[in-house]
């Protein structure tokens, strides 16, 4: 039960990151096509209309935001995000399994550390009402708040691993990257 | 003698945590956490938070991800197939073969992409499975990608020359300018040294097939029509002013989806296959990108670079002795920086060392950008050994061992813009007058 | 103690010039019981990031564009309101009338301004001649904010949004060919290598402003804070200065690199005061009680 509503949880968030990522090209390509509007009217008539979508290079920064923090967990259990294991697999394997547990261990309790101060940074901004310097004034809490979702469940994603880790069940980046080594060779 | 040990110490550290195989974003924040710590009476959490933040949410970095979902629809396509099958007969009686295509394709897609993770991870995503299967040694397929992908900095557009234009008050444009003839002589001596090591180790690469006709050969030709397409709009798109670089990168994703639809390769799955794999891919470096900014600001507390920088300049050196030490400096310290923040933190210490000294702003730039290259593709911090771990799998240091000569080739256009500045200086001067 | 302060502009900028002579006026005045560490160029906080770092208590003093914070409140960017003050002297009398309001603005954030310098008065820069506001309808202007926008709509030219580093590619390819901006920018950006013209129009001049983390002031002893005070109040002054020679200077170089540096014709001038006071009454009904006090306080 909790199992199901974790994974579905830590996969809608990179589905949700995915469409950041398509929203972002989808906005500047808008911006091109005006651009080129613009272009042809300069041709035709002699002036430009001056098509814009105003604070257009505001929302691509957002939206990348978004989609780098949202696919963080997604990324991290398909095994994506890189490690350096050279030296670690030459050592016998119950070395293997204590370094794994630092490892996730570490990494949880920086997760934790900065998806604390994160949550700092995003009520401040909430509470001085803080807004975006361009042409339309977002409240900056609400891109922020992206980041702070992506960092929380990144680190219930670790700290879920560093329990499985412990109860000596399998980590879920390995065993997808194992598959993902094996798309690579067929 | 804290200039020294201190950065050895936290060098230390990094080496600790990222051989004990802590993800690499993980290892950075970490160092820079307790680097913070220990060194200053920041608050660090907050500063942590504040830093990625600013450093997360930036336009001109948008074009990062949307080239390398370009790189993941062209993969699926038979887009990059085609470009191989077109180009082979071609390049038959060239020693090194298709590993050419490595090099030009980084220099031809360097015109198009700002960053050298862009650049790898595009042309990487295509190359080194082509490459593998066809039979070439994996040692020169890394090493001629990890290598020419740095073009990505000093081809224009350039991020890092950018950078380097707007805290120096140079012109950019001429920047730009001036990058294009060091661009070519890389690609030269890049392409001078798979000749070579292809003469040496002839056995190694396989024989392309070539019982081909001249007429043929054209023939076969009309399949590189795609991807020429492909690149003619992106550049286009830029130089008519409809887009702007950053722009550019979405351009390059639409006409992809077009070319690829219209190849018949495109598809549902493929489609979100590869939207997917954009989404992990970038990620990934954003994230590193974010621990190297914070790092970089913890740095920035602790004084160490500007101290480091600083002691150089006590030291009182002739032009060439400052340029020798200064490229020392940038490589020790690009080892755990990112090549940008490195010119961020230090140009203000630099800037005034270098023009006292009697150096031309301008062609101290693409000598920087030369450095910075090379840092790409140190361990343990290089951006473009990460794209290429990302893409294969293949670990950071066996990457950098293969791309060890390409390291030297660097080193060794370094030393020819030093004893002829004019292949840097020669087309901005037309331009001035 | 020791102090780091982020500053967005690189070390050449007669800014971060000024803020550094500051910083060691306060080293000696305090017998370097207080040492400001600069960190120029965005090199430690990126620009919009300054202003929080600062009230986060992060660093204890900071400097920004104040009219950055022109959507928080429009009090912020009565500096960077169109032809309202058009001259050092106006410039002058607007940042007194601007300051106590800003000053409460900011103690609602812990934050306290130690001293605001002008840049020198924005010029239009153009690929052909400006005779008439009438001949820049239809040409791509760049705009970067709501103001600039607003002014580009109202001379009916088309907008388009430019960021800094890209402004040379952008006139090199036609993307963009008016802008409004400083001599210094236009300098630095070496301005001749994509356009021909800069017409002298002073539309307004912003300011910079050092902000103090009001905590971390309190902190110092009595002595120390006055030290501080007065090595500000002494920057501010040295600041206008430096930014009066700026302009020269700034002109000067655009001239001797083949510039055309043009007078604008009163045709021209009336035409703009016109468009300025539409946007100024916008602004002073957007800006409410506190927008009207400001104008009557500078009026005055
Ligand atoms: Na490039
Ligand atoms: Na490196």
């Amino acid at each position: 039960m909790i199992r199901n509503t974790l994974d579905s949880l830590y996969k809608g968030a990179g589905w949700l990151a995915a469409l950041f990522l398509s929203a972002i090209c989808l906005l500047v390509v808008c911006q091109v096509v005006f651009n080129v509007v613009d272009r042809l009217s300069t041709l035709i008539t002699g002036t430009a209309i001056g098509l814009t979508i105003p604070s257009y290079s505001d929302f691509t920064g957002f939206f990348l935001a978004a989609a780098s923090f949202l696919a963080l967990t997604y990324t991290m259990r398909s095994g994506h995000h890189i490690r350096v294991t050279l030296i670690r697999s030459n050592l016998p394997h119950w070395m293997q399994e204590i370094l794994e547990g630092w490892c996730l261990l570490f990494a949880s309790a920086t997760s934790a550390y900065f998806t604390y101060y994160t949550a700092n940074l995003v009520y401040e901004s909430y509470i001085y009402h803080d807004l975006s310097s361009g042409m339309i004034a977002i409240p900056i809490w609400i891109p922020q708040a992206s980041m702070l979702i992506g960092l929380a469940l990144l680190t219930i994603s670790l700290s879920d691993d560093l329990l499985c880790h412990i109860c000596g069940k399998p980590v879920s980046y390995n065993k997808n990257l194992e598959e993902f080594a094996q798309s690579i060779n067929e | 003698m804290s200039e020294i040990t201190i950065p050895l110490c936290l060098l230390g550290l990094l080496f600790l945590l990222l051989g004990s195989g802590i993800w690499v974003a993980f290892s950075l924040l970490g160092v820079g956490i307790i680097g913070m710590m220990v060194f200053t009476d920041a608050p660090v959490g907050n500063v942590l938070a504040t830093t990625v933040w600013g450093a997360s949410n930036s336009w001109a970095l948008a074009a990062l991800p949307l080239f390398i979902w370009m790189g993941e629809i062209l993969f699926r396509s038979k887009l990059s197939e085609n470009m191989f099958e077109g180009l082979a007969p071609w390049l038959t009686h060239l020693p090194g073969r298709l590993l050419h295509v490595n090099i030009f394709g980084c220099g031809i897609f360097a015109a198009v992409s700002g960053s050298s993770a862009a650049t790898a991870a595009t042309i990487g995503k295509m190359s080194i499975p082509e490459l593998t299967q066809r039979g070439y040694p994996e040692k020169m397929i890394l090493g001629t990608l990890a290598g020419s992908a740095t073009l990505g900095l000093l081809i224009p557009p350039s991020i890092i020359l950018i950078v380097y234009g707007v805290a120096t008050e140079q012109s950019i444009a001429r920047l730009f300018i001036a990058g294009l003839l060091p661009g070519v002589l890389l690609v030269t001596l890049f392409v001078g040294y798979v000749i070579i090591w292809s003469l040496l180790n002839k056995e190694q690469i396989p024989m392309e097939e070539n019982n081909l006709s001249f007429m043929e050969k054209v023939r076969g030709t009309k399949r590189l029509i795609p991807v020429i397409l492909l690149i003619g709009g992106v550049l286009g798109s830029i130089y008519t002013g409809i887009a702007s670089p950053t722009d550019a990168a979405a351009v390059g994703v639409v006409l992809a989806l077009l070319l690829s639809r219209a190849t018949g390769s495109l598809c549902k799955e493929t489609f979100i296959e590869g939207l997917l794999g954009a989404t992990r891919t970038s990620c990934m470096i954003a994230f590193i990108l974010a621990g190297a900014a914070f790092l970089t600001v913890a740095m920035g507390f602790t004084g160490i670079p500007k101290s480091l920088a600083t002691w150089i300049g006590t030291m009182d050196l002739s032009p060439y002795a400052l340029l020798g030490a200064l490229t020392i400096f940038f490589v020790v310290l690009g080892c755990f920086l990112d090549g940008i923040s490195v010119v961020v933190l230090t140009t203000s210490v630099i800037m005034p060392m270098v023009q006292a000294a009697g150096i031309d702003p301008l062609w101290f730039g693409i000598f920087v950008v030369i450095v910075v290259e090379m840092s790409q593709i140190t361990p343990p911090v290089g951006f473009n050994l990460f794209v290429i771990q990302g893409l294969t799998g293949i670990n950071i240091l066996r990457v950098a061992h293969a791309a060890l000569p390409f390291f030297l080739l660097l080193l060794t256009a370094l030393a020819i813009i030093t004893v002829v500045p004019e292949v840097v200086t020669l087309l901005p001067n037309m331009m001035g007058s | 103690t020791s102090w780091d302060m982020p500053t967005p502009y690189p070390d050449a900028t007669f800014h971060t010039q000024n803020i550094a002579l500051f910083a060691e006026d306060v080293k000696k005045a305090t017998d370097g019981k207080l040492v400001i560490k600069l960190h120029t160029a965005g090199s430690l906080f990126k620009h919009p990031e300054i202003k929080n770092a600062v009230r986060g208590g992060q660093v204890p003093i900071g400097e920004f564009f104040m009219s950055l914070l022109g959507n928080e409140n429009p009090i912020f960017a009565a500096d960077s309101q169109p032809f309202l003050a058009t001259n050092y002297d106006d410039a002058k009398k607007l940042w007194n009338a601007q300051k106590p309001i800003v000053a409460k603005l900011l103690d609602k954030q812990g934050l306290m301004p130690l001293f605001s310098v002008a840049w020198p008065p924005q010029g239009l820069y153009t690929q052909k001649a400006i005779n008439r506001v009438g001949d820049i309808k239809g040409i791509k202007f760049r705009t970067y904010n709501a103001t600039s926008e607003k002014l580009a709509n109202k001379l009916g030219a088309a907008p388009t949004q430019v960021e800094v580093p890209d402004i040379p590619q952008a006139f090199s390819t036609g993307r963009v060919a008016a802008m409004i901006t400083s001599p210094s920018t236009g300098a630095n950006s070496k301005a001749w290598d994509f356009v021909e013209d800069f017409t002298d129009i002073q539309a307004w001049l912003p300011k910079n402003i050092v902000v103090i983390n009001k905590r971390a002031f309190r902190r110092l002893d009595k002595e120390t804070q006055t030290a501080l005070l007065q090595a500000g109040a002494k920057a501010e002054l040295r600041g206008w200065e430096m930014s009066k020679k700026e302009t020269e200077t700034k002109i000067q170089v655009m001239k001797d690199n083949g510039m055309n540096i043009i007078q604008p014709s009163p045709e021209l001038m009336s035409g703009f005061k016109v468009i300025g006071n539409e946007i100024v009454t916008e602004w002073e009904k957007e800006a409410g009680p506190a927008g009207t006090e400001l104008l009557s306080t500078y009026r005055k």
